[in-house]
């Protein structure tokens, strides 16, 4: 080749480079680091299972929750709900601290979770010794609705003066504001803020990730109420 | 790039007579339509996109060389709410503002009609730093052309429309944190009315 040639052939593929680059649309990454989120029941018919995934529709969001002002929770549920808001790239999760109890859709209470007679499922979280905490669902018996509102308790374990008793308390209301957005499985991992006891503070990019993908599958559960 | 930038935006400031008679401002407004910024695929395809946005243009030239050739600097503001797009509806994400710097070149097609292209730069001002824009808005390198009409309405002022169009690679901290790689391309399109004073 002569090299005249060679001159047109390095200009052509140099223009043909900046044109791919110039066309070419943004790469999504490749998402596989998360784990089960769905709730996996004895199906309602009585044969086989259930995996119930729920998720916050978006017509309901910001989703309404109603805090009781005890142990910090005023500053921990708007602190949890910035945690998982991040987990968010395209605004699928908010939610807001409403006045009104009787129009929340969650309710977040300190202490103890009621007797489980009283409940069809619940969801347990931070058997650590300085704190518990629970989310209670009420999924109707045919696996289809969720009854609002649905309750979290964050209930301290250890007296005041404890040193770990406020971080407990705070990873944990995002440990039971994670299952209330929907994530109502545990992580294996303990590096998971989802996982049954939790240690880290914040959702971990596995957490986030699992978030992500649980709010663009179809849910099977629907809310209703309150 | 920058040094130009100064450099003309210095000279004006300074005051010299000569070139303040020969300085053309110009000012617009109008709306930019702009394609989409981020494209992710979970299940179903997700866009993020900017609506059409009320935009102000303000800018200003300078003759160089003798066959009406003038070389100038633009800025362009931007502001209009910006949405996600995924089957089953749109998710309102706030407002998101864009602001724009040009250098560029201006030319005559005929006595009415300019040409314009310039080089410059975007930055992304949304109302809070969530989503894509967790960890902030970016500044991405920018190229534009346009075409401007000029009738005269007054004297020493002009009536100008201007259809531009523009454009750049978008991405984010965020994105990149999350994983994405490369950019996307994003091309805004934007027509403005408004005056431009001639030089003395």
């Amino acid at each position: 080749m002569s090299a005249v040639g060679r001159t047109r052939s390095r200009w052509l593929a140099t223009a043909l480079a900046v044109a791919g680059v110039g066309c070419s649309d943004i790469a999504t990454p490749i998402r596989n680091d998360f784990y089960e989120w769905r709730y996996i029941v004895p199906a309602g018919s009585g044969v086989g299972f259930d995996s119930l995934a729920f998720r916050w529709p978006k017509d309901r969001l910001p989703v309404r929750i109603w805090v009781e002002d005890s142990l910090d929770l005023r500053t921990n549920v708007p602190a949890a709900i910035t945690a998982w808001r991040q987990a968010f790239l395209y605004g699928e999760f908010d939610a807001v601290v409403v006045s009104d109890s009787s129009t929340a859709d969650v309710i977040a209470r300190a202490g103890a979770a009621p007797g489980i007679q009283f409940v069809r499922t619940r969801l347990h979280s931070a058997l650590a010794p300085e704190c518990a905490g629970a989310t209670d669902l009420d999924v109707t018996p045919d696996h289809q609705q969720l009854r609002l509102p649905v309750r979290m308790y964050i209930d301290p374990r250890s007296g005041q003066s404890d040193p770990n008793l406020a971080s407990c308390l705070a990873l944990t209301t995002t440990h039971e504001l994670g299952h209330a957005l929907g994530i109502w499985r545990h992580s294996a991992d303990p590096t998971d803020l989802m996982f049954s006891n939790p240690e880290v503070t914040e959702p971990s990019e596995r957490d986030m990730e699992t978030a992500q993908i649980l709010y663009h599958f179809t849910p099977n559960v629907e809310p209703v109420g309150p | 790039m920058l040094k130009a930038t100064l450099l003309l935006v210095a000279l004006l400031a300074a005051g010299e007579p000569r070139l303040q008679a020969q300085t053309e401002y110009h000012a617009r407004l109008g709306a930019v339509w702009t394609n989409d910024l981020v494209r992710d695929f979970i299940f179903d395809e997700i866009t993020v996109r900017q609506s059409i946005a009320p935009m102000l243009a303000l800018g200003a030239t300078l003759p160089v060389g003798p066959r009406g050739y003038r070389a100038g600097l633009e800025g362009t503001l931007a502001s209009g709410k910006f949405h996600s797009r995924e089957e089953g509806g749109d998710i309102d994400l706030g407002t998101l503002r864009t602001a724009t710097l040009q250098l560029g070149l201006e030319g005559p097609f005929s006595s009415a009609l300019r040409w314009r292209a310039g080089l410059g730069g975007i930055k992304y001002l949304p109302s809070d730093d969530e989503g894509v824009f967790l960890e902030g808005g970016p500044i991405r390198f920018l190229v534009g052309a346009s075409v401007d009409y000029r009738r005269a309405v007054m004297p020493r002022w002009d009536l100008m429309l201007s259809l531009g169009y523009d454009y750049h690679r978008f991405s984010t901290d965020e994105l990149k944190h999350r994983g994405f790689s490369q950019s996307q391309g994003v091309s805004r399109v934007a027509f403005t009315v408004g005056l431009s004073r001639r030089p003395q």
